[in-house]
């Protein structure tokens, strides 16, 4: 072991005219370290400035009232109220328990069916006929989609005007066929189909032009080799156009389920505003806390339970039904 | 000294738990169990001079902001005290929703309808108006009785009629000129004699239309139940609602939908009255203006009718003035003043007279509008008649949606009346021990 030279002594003529000794290993990987850490600390510097104010902003006004929702669903609330109960999850109990939360699953499950199929099918039809050479074709693409765009208000109290038994449109076409008009607004079944079929009206727009766009991007030799091949029409959609429109179907099949499950509130208001055979999850999570009843933390509990069950339908599809699609 | 880079993740995790768990609980409710309301301090209200300025929160009833800003103006030059007026909703619910989730923090007066104010008096948001009211000088004997003791409970008044309406039988008189009826109905007989006739006679596809469950049925169809003896409960004893007498009533109603000679309107009476498809209805006062306004007949009013155990007894409806509790002394007696000055005589008469609400006090002079409307007269001379609301309606959380929906679905299918009025009232008991008994025990 060698004696380090004191700092303060002045450097022999021998050194001064040598070339300074390579640091150690350790000293090395210390300036390294020190440079890694100041990149880090850089790149942390440019994420935070450009990251931060959106992710305050998330934290804030996502995930902040979903961690409250959470705590309140666990507590007996009366909207407006400053005293409140904990229950633990006795909300949850309830609202799989009672005869009116099974109720609300029943409604969720036909509507969400309904919903999703209907728009699905319907709106795989027209895109096939939209993807052939029609004259009008652009026009008839944006009358398709248009009904998407609109507002659901505006959308349920036309149809409203439809659906009336007493001097509806839908009457008198009914009547022509010499069939009278189901009780529509009064009958709780009759009240569930109207709304799917308002949904499905105003959503097919939105499933035609994305299967339009898969059916666009089907390779056109496949179906002329099969065509040369004497397939059918019939044949080469189901062997060789819908098993690459798989990826779509599926990518429909996801967001149809969510947004069935969530974004038909406008309509399910204003077409039936008691909630009359149509409560389903996201309506009635509005008519316990708002809708007379005032109770926020059972509509608390009510919104979890749809946070989680999208969550897991959302995980289930992409761990199993993703496995089933075809990918070119 | 341990540094933060040597604790554990999983306490990490733990601190941050708790701190998101402390914060929830300091932005939520109170759930220590203790209360959070104080009791009110006895306030002399001798010591109390007005606030200069106050907060009114309306969702403008009737469409009536004009006019509310120019009694708004007489107030303010009459006394000095300045009103902010902030609209708090398009009706009565979402204004109850605005001041019940926060949005209403600062409003020292308040729209709150026959149905909306009691959860709000639950939430300790309310002040009990009597000794402001007496200090502000207003002589609430002026009050039509039936109409002020809506607000009644447990010995105090929490508000006072300010838009109030009450249900009118409305009629096609054309319709009864063709059917060769000489007069509007006098009982429920009568209403089924003549809307046979119009059936008969092939003048309308319906004699008389029901509402649907969306046009509160039960506020509607209460009249019919009274006049038969029953009711939806008398206070908080449910049991009038499954009573022989009520499901006498309800059969009727049943059965007249049955016999085809009423229906069940499918998006508003209003709608088939208006448009000739029944001949008679029965709707809100505040109804008259637009019924007058699309029907192309001519429209008659009558009295509610008899039923074989009561005269034409008329439920109070619509909307009165409250008071915050957490307005300061001054800013509730400023309060008070306005309230009273907004619903005396003279203000009332105005307001009646643009909105079609009823003159919540006796004195108002609706001469004016009598000779415009006649038809008004009828509504006006009614309140004589009018009876404060059962408490399963306006008091009980869901109770009215939960009669809406069962009347509906009697009066449009052969379900039995009887089983499903003791469903109705097993309901209503359940509601009561889930959503109040403990609040009002203790």
């Amino acid at each position: 072991m060698t004696a380090r030279p004191r700092e303060d002594a002045p450097p022999t003529p021998a050194e001064t005219t040598r070339a300074a000794p390579s640091p150690t290993e350790a000293e090395l990987e210390a300036v390294r370290k020190r440079a890694r850490r100041r990149q880090a600390s850089k790149n942390w510097s440019l994420f935070l400035l450009f990251a931060g104010p959106n992710i305050l902003l998330i934290l804030a006004f996502i995930y902040y009232p979903l961690v409250s929702n959470m705590y309140y669903s666990t507590l007996d609330w009366r909207l407006g109220s400053p005293t409140a109960t904990p229950v633990g999850l006795e909300n949850y109990q309830r609202f799989f328990t009672s005869p009116s939360g099974l109720e609300v699953w029943r409604v969720t499950g036909i509507f969400t069916a309904g919903a999703v199929i209907g728009s699905m099918i319907l709106g795989l039809l027209i895109a096939l006929v939209l993807n052939k050479h029609i004259p009008g074709r652009t026009f008839a693409r944006t009358a398709i989609f248009s009904p998407y765009v609109l507002s659901g208000v505006g959308v349920a109290l036309v149809w409203m005007f439809i659906f009336d038994p007493q001097r509806g449109a839908l009457l008198h076409i009914l009547d022509f066929f010499g069939i009278s008009s189901p009780q529509w607004f009064l009958d709780p079944d009759a009240n569930l189909w109207m709304v799917i079929i308002v949904y499905v009206w105003k959503n097919l727009g939105y499933c035609a032009v994305v299967f339009l766009a898969g059916l666009q991007s089907v390779p056109r030799d496949l179906l002329e080799a099969a065509t040369i091949d004497r397939a059918g029409a019939i044949r080469r959609f189901f062997s060789i156009t819908l098993p690459l429109l798989t990826p779509t179907v599926f990518f429909l099949l996801v967001t149809n389920i969510i947004f069935s499950m969530t974004n038909a509130f406008d309509i399910l208001r204003v077409m039936t505003p008691t909630g009359n055979g149509t409560n389903t999850i996201i309506f009635e999570i509005y008519l316990q806390a708002f809708g007379q009843y005032n109770r926020a933390g059972y509509s608390a509990a009510i919104a979890v339970v749809l946070f989680v069950t999208l969550f897991l339908i959302t995980a289930v599809q992409l761990r199993f039904v993703e496995r089933k699609v075809h990918y070119q | 000294m341990t540094s933060l880079h040597t604790v554990h993740p999983a306490w990490k995790g733990i601190a941050a738990c708790g701190l998101v768990a402390l914060t929830l609980t300091a932005c939520g409710p109170d759930t220590s169990g203790e209360g959070a309301a104080e009791e009110a301090a006895d306030t002399d209200w001798e010591d109390v001079e007005p606030a200069e300025s106050i907060v009114f929160a309306t969702n403008h009833p009737g469409g009536s902001e004009d006019q509310e800003n120019e009694l708004i103006e007489q107030f303010t030059e009459d006394t000095g005290i300045e009103v902010e007026v902030i609209t708090s909703g398009a009706n009565y619910e979402e204004t109850s929703q605005w001041f019940q989730t926060g949005g209403g923090s600062n409003a020292d007066v308040i729209v709150l309808s026959d149905a909306t104010w009691f959860p709000n008096y639950l939430n300790d948001a309310l002040a009990p108006v009597d000794e402001i009211l007496e200090a502000a000088d207003v002589d609430v004997d002026g009050y039509v009785d039936a109409l002020y003791e809506d607000y009644l409970y447990e010995g105090s008044h929490y508000g006072v009629p300010y838009a109030r309406s009450t249900p009118l039988f409305y009629y096609n008189a054309d319709h009864y000129e063709e059917a060769g009826i000489d007069g509007p109905p006098q009982t429920w007989e009568e209403v089924a004699e003549i809307s046979q006739t119009i059936v008969d006679e092939g003048v309308a596809d319906y004699g008389y239309a029901f509402p649907p469950s969306n046009e509160y049925p039960a506020w509607g169809m209460a009249n019919l139940v009274w006049g038969y003896g029953g009711g939806w409960s008398d206070e908080w004893d449910f049991s009038l609602v499954s009573s022989d007498e009520t499901v006498e009533a309800l059969e009727f109603a049943q059965d007249a939908v049955q016999d085809g000679w009423a229906n069940v309107a499918a998006t508003s009476q209003t709608d088939d009255f208006a448009s000739g498809v029944a001949s008679q209805t029965i709707q809100s006062t505040g109804s008259l203006g637009g019924i007058l306004d699309t029907a192309d007949f001519e429209v008659g009013t009558a009295f509610l009718p008899d039923g074989p155990a009561a005269e034409g007894e008329t439920p109070t409806g619509g909307a009165g003035l409250m008071i915050a509790s957490a307005s300061s002394p001054e800013e509730q007696l400023a309060a008070a003043m306005f309230v009273g000055h907004m619903t005396s005589a003279e203000s009332q008469a105005f307001f009646s007279e643009h909105t079609g609400y009823v003159p919540s006090h006796v004195d108002a002079d609706m001469s004016a509008v009598y000779e415009e409307q006649p038809q008004f007269e009828t509504a006006v001379d009614q309140l004589e008649r009018a009876r404060v609301q059962d408490f399963a309606r306006v008091f009980l959380p869901g109770a009215d949606l939960e009669l809406a929906e069962t009347l509906q679905s009697l009066l449009t299918s052969g379900d039995d009346v009887a089983e499903e009025m003791e469903r109705v009232e097993a309901e209503f008991e359940s509601l009561y021990e889930s959503d109040l008994a403990d609040e009002l025990e203790d």
